[in-house]
């Protein structure tokens, strides 16, 4: 199924900004209705996604007796899952063009559009997992896990990529040190279980900087991690 | 039967299908490496490579698709291991019936400027699969599957510079007619043919229903044979398959021969049963091969322009005569060029012409950044620039596209030396109508040296319509005969030798008043003479209306829609009102960057320069920065602020450099995103905060090595360094940067910031200071510099 992200609520953009909707002055308002504007016209959302069976061991997950994603947080995010879908989601290369474009000259527009990607990108990922509930009916899901939460660690990124076939099918890659690019892009587990799981709520956990981020602040979240 | 005599050999040559499939099909396990095949499932591998014989391929892909030094790291196994075990079970395999291929595929991490992975380090890791090929004695390398233009240059430099193997390129293409990084068909034709490659085609990603429109692409732009390899259909998004079957497969692909495709295999999901349907469809059909003509034209990675009607060469990147671009290129500013870039787009020019010669700088190395710069943001083909055959190349090897070289001439020497370079990176070259004994008075003597420039080219088998000839613009006031000389040069060029022409315009005036009447009169005459590629300032709007009244008035721009849509809305155009209105401490306080520039302009009529800092700009900085700490303001008011003073100060420096010599700012401090990290918005932000603040700030980009982050240091005596991160993985970099400064004992303060990092981080890795914002990076700088 292809996504589309045919608009962006400005509020979750002035968020991303560092801007408290309610306290944005009209320019900035403008700012950002015009980064959702440029932005869109650049992106070329595509994603894929795998299914596997997930088997809980002493370290960690592993994936259909295949690779291991070390560490517990993730393993007591899945408890309950019996197969989880491994899915990768990205917004494709015109997004970090444009933004690179923008920063030598307006680098106001630049940082809004950087944030209006943000919120593409999250909009993208929340379309997917509808799509993925919607392959599992009568299933249950916590909320969907990407390298960087907890002490999943980044470098699984390009093992989560092959698996995914990623370069191939849509374009996705990871730097050597594990920076997907193009930019604007997620890779997320989605736990499926045959019985209810507290759904939990994502959060800021496990990041250093919580407690002085200026995204937090104004109700919103980075879109790093 | 070599790969030449196939090609000689009329009628189409069948190539294999897929083997990932096949291998999974036989029990190759979830994370097994398919390309260590070789090594551990080898009888597999060649019971596959044997049927695809016995359906008809005549050429076999070796099992070495990843089989590069980044993708082994993972598997314990290295290439010189693998790559001589996949070939020999391919020859095993083939029997003497088929040719053996090096296939190549990507690395799997995307080359500058779109990712983080250095282009020479990419030819070198291709350069070791080829070397192994080699020695290993394959027939031929297929380099496939790309979808990156820049990596597949790489590829195939890396071919031409260790082996003299026949190679085929294939790039894979969405249904919309480009790559995933927006390359398209077009661009690969132009730059592959001219970087020598044998075949250039189609693979993956699609299936054979979608190939027409591809390869006529292709067909338009080279004049090669091709190749296609699609999937067997459509794929399923959850990867489970494809939709078509092995006869809809071979049907299909069959109508293909009626556009001349020679080498017909398939890809991902094909399998023996598709190939040998192939051959039974492919059966007594000829290839449609009518002779192919390339017209003249340059490219980027992703933009065509051909040379079929006036096309204009921005001339802005140049320092000559340009002190804000002289200051740029000494400070290694690449974002004053990105923006001179842009703006010449936006005014009209088609082609950028980029000059970074300076005696103070390391020329080569900064043609190189600012290719690759350029190349992130600007679609517009370049015109690389410069006298040295060293910075000449280093610019063409890292260029993505087929660029212009400017310039050689008629002497020997220069054309012995340019040339070789010209065509072993498939550019088109500038040659100028002069040699040793300077510039000929006379047209004919002009016409005498373009027939040799001519000559030598084709000689060294660069296409005729590569070559554009610039008869070379004299001043009148200094040589009032010699305009017309030039024009009759050109002309002639243009009717006997029948080549492109070229012509930088501006230099007619020189010492005449009313210059831009002059140019503009100047440029009509040689259009209608024939002059093709006019190198002038796109940003004189003059010019560029010469430009589109010649293309109106010739019946160019058909229906004068280019005409009507630039100027048809002229009269309603609205100018944003000029100053008056609002304070320029309104101005930067509201952030309206629109209105700065006008605004300081006036200003600077009865006010001092350094009063208009002073007394008007900083404060109201301070009062922005001010309400941001408050929380009065948030931070994309603080950025327009800055954004706004920055117009401001653009003014204002043009106007100093217009008296005095180069003003120096505080500092210098150093900045840069750390090795690893790509993240560079807040580094930006902080950069022209400071700079805001008087402060001069040598900027090294992102992922920037500790070292070169050391030796910038030392070589400006720079007191502070800025170091920006953004994710966890990379603070470690910002560690070792801060590490190697002390061990180098180099007196200077460090600040990081970033949005995972804390304070207490930032002390225990042993930074002076932590900024937590832009704001706070400025405190720092007073309280380090003043």
């Amino acid at each position: 199924m292809p996504v589309e992200v045919r608009e962006l609520d400005i509020d979750e953009v002035l968020r991303y900004m560092g801007c408290p909707p309610e306290r944005a002055e009209a320019s900035v308002r403008v700012l950002a209705e015009r980064a959702v504007e440029l932005l869109l016209r650049e992106i070329q959302p595509r994603w894929a996604w795998r299914a596997f069976r997930l088997t809980l061991e002493p370290d960690g997950v592993r994936l259909d007796g295949g690779l291991l994603l070390p560490g517990a947080d993730l393993k007591a995010h899945l408890t309950g899952c019996e197969q989880a879908a491994l899915f990768c989601a990205t917004l494709g290369s015109g997004a970090d063009r444009l933004i690179r474009r923008l920063e030598s000259r307006d680098l106001a527009q630049a940082f809004a559009v950087d944030s209006a990607a943000a919120a593409a990108v999250e909009s993208v990922c929340d379309q997917v997992e509808l799509e993925l509930q919607s392959r599992f009916p009568g299933h249950f899901f916590p909320f969907r896990y990407s390298p960087g939460y907890g002490d999943l660690p980044l470098s699984l990124q390009n093992e989560l990529l092959d698996l995914l076939d990623a370069p191939r099918r849509v374009g996705l890659t990871a730097s050597a040190d594990h920076i997907l690019i193009p930019r604007k892009s997620v890779t997320a587990f989605l736990g499926v279980a045959d019985r209810p799981v507290a759904r939990k709520s994502r959060s800021c956990l496990g990041c250093p900087a919580r407690e002085e981020c200026q995204y937090r602040k104004s109700g919103g979240h980075c879109g790093i991690s | 039967m070599g790969f030449r005599e196939l090609l000689q050999k009329p009628g189409p040559v069948l190539l294999d299908g897929g083997m990932g499939t096949m291998l999974q099909a036989r029990g190759l396990g979830l994370g097994e490496a398919p390309e260590l095949a070789a090594l551990e499932h080898r009888d597999w591998l060649v019971e596959i490579h044997r049927s695809y014989v016995e359906a008809g391929a005549q050429i076999l892909c070796a099992n070495t698709f990843g089989a590069n030094r980044e993708k082994l790291a993972r598997t314990g196994k290295t290439v010189e291991e693998v790559i001589p075990a996949s070939l020999a079970a391919a020859r095993e395999a083939a029997g003497g019936q088929a040719l053996v291929a090096l296939d190549v595929g990507p690395i799997g991490q995307l080359l500058e400027p779109t990712g983080t992975l250095d282009f020479e380090t990419a030819v070198e890791i291709f350069a070791q699969e080829v070397r192994c090929a080699v020695s290993a004695g394959a027939d031929l390398v297929m380099i496939e599957t790309m979808t990156d233009l820049q990596e597949c240059r790489a590829a195939l430099l890396a071919v031409k510079e260790n082996s003299t193997l026949p190679v085929m390129v294939s790039l894979t293409y969405e249904a919309r007619g480009r790559t995933f990084l927006g390359h398209a068909p077009a661009c690969a034709a132009l730059t592959l043919e001219g970087m020598g490659a044998d075949v250039i085609g189609v693979n993956c990603s699609l299936g054979p229903r979608e190939m027409p429109a591809l390869v006529e692409e292709l067909r338009r732009w080279t004049a090669l044979p091709l190749s296609v390899k699609p999937n067997a259909g459509l794929p399923d998004p959850g990867g489970a398959g494809y939709d078509i079957t092995a006869e809809e497969f071979a049907a299909s692909m069959a109508e293909l021969t009626a556009l001349g495709v020679k080498f017909c295999g398939g890809c991902c999901g094909t399998t023996p049963e598709y190939i040998a349907q192939l051959k039974r469809a492919l059966t007594g059909r000829t290839l449609a091969e009518p002779e192919r003509r390339v017209p003249a034209a340059v490219c980027s990675g992703t933009c065509v322009v051909p040379i079929d009607r006036v096309r204009v060469i921005g001339e802005r990147i140049n320092p000559t005569g340009k002190k804000r671009m002289k200051e740029a290129l000494l400070r290694g500013d690449v974002d004053f060029m990105l923006s001179q870039a842009l703006e010449q787009v936006e005014a009209g020019a088609d082609i950028l012409d980029v000059n970074v010669g300076l005696p103070e700088i390391d020329e080569g190395a900064m043609m190189v950044r600012v290719v690759k710069a350029l190349q992130g943001v600007v679609d517009a083909p370049l015109q690389l620039d410069s006298s040295s055959p060293e910075a000449l190349e280093r610019g063409l090897r890292v260029y993505c596209g087929k660029a212009i070289v400017n310039s050689v001439n008629g002497d020997a020497e220069t054309l012995d030396a340019v040339l070789p370079l010209v065509k072993k990176y498939g550019a088109a070259v500038v040659g100028l109508t002069l040699d040793r004994n300077g510039i000929p008075q006379t047209a004919e003597a002009r016409l005498e040296i373009a027939r040799r420039i001519l000559e030598r080219a084709l000689a060294y088998g660069i296409r005729r319509e590569d070559v554009y000839i610039d008869c070379l613009t004299l001043t009148a006031s200094a040589e009032q005969a010699g305009a017309a000389q030039t024009l009759e040069a050109l002309s002639r060029v243009k009717s006997e030798l029948g080549l492109k022409t070229l012509l930088g315009v501006s230099n007619i005036s020189f010492g005449l008043p009313a210059r831009p009447v002059v140019n503009q009169n100047f440029l009509m005459m040689a259009m209608t003479r024939g002059l093709d590629l006019p190198i002038l300032n796109p940003n004189v709007e003059a010019m560029i209306a010469a430009v589109r009244s010649y293309h109106l008035l010739m019946n160019v721009d058909r229906e004068a829609r280019e005409f009507i849509a630039a100027y048809g809305n002229a009269a309603v155009e609205v100018k944003p009102v000029a100053g008056g209105a609002r304070s320029l401490r309104q101005i930067v306080e509201s952030g309206l960057r629109g209105e700065a520039g006008a605004a300081v302009r006036e200003l600077l009529e009865t006010v001092e320069p350094m009063e208009i800092v002073d007394g008007i700009l900083i404060p109201a900085l301070d009062q922005v920065g001010a309400d941001f700490e408050a929380g009065r303001v948030f931070l994309p008011q603080l950025i327009q602020s800055a954004g706004a003073a920055q117009a401001a100060f653009e003014v204002i420096r043009e106007r100093l450099s217009g008296q005095a010599g180069p003003e120096s700012g505080k500092g210098p401090i150093i900045l840069a995103t750390v090795k690893g990290d790509i993240h560079d918005i807040g580094k930006n932000i902080v950069k022209v905060l400071l700079e805001n603040y008087g402060y001069a700030v040598i900027d090294l980009g992102k992922d920037v090595e500790p070292l070169a982050v050391a030796e910038a240091v030392r070589t400006h005596h720079a007191p502070l360094v800025g170091l920006s991160a953004l994710m966890t993985t990379t603070l470690q970099s910002m560690e070792e940067t801060i590490g190697l400064l002390r061990r180098e004992g180099l007196r200077c303060k460090t600040v990081v910031g970033g949005a995972v990092l804390t304070r207490e981080y930032a002390e225990r890795i042993g930074a002076d200071f932590y900024a937590k914002d832009a704001k706070e990076s400025v405190d720092v700088a007073r309280q380090v510099i003043g």
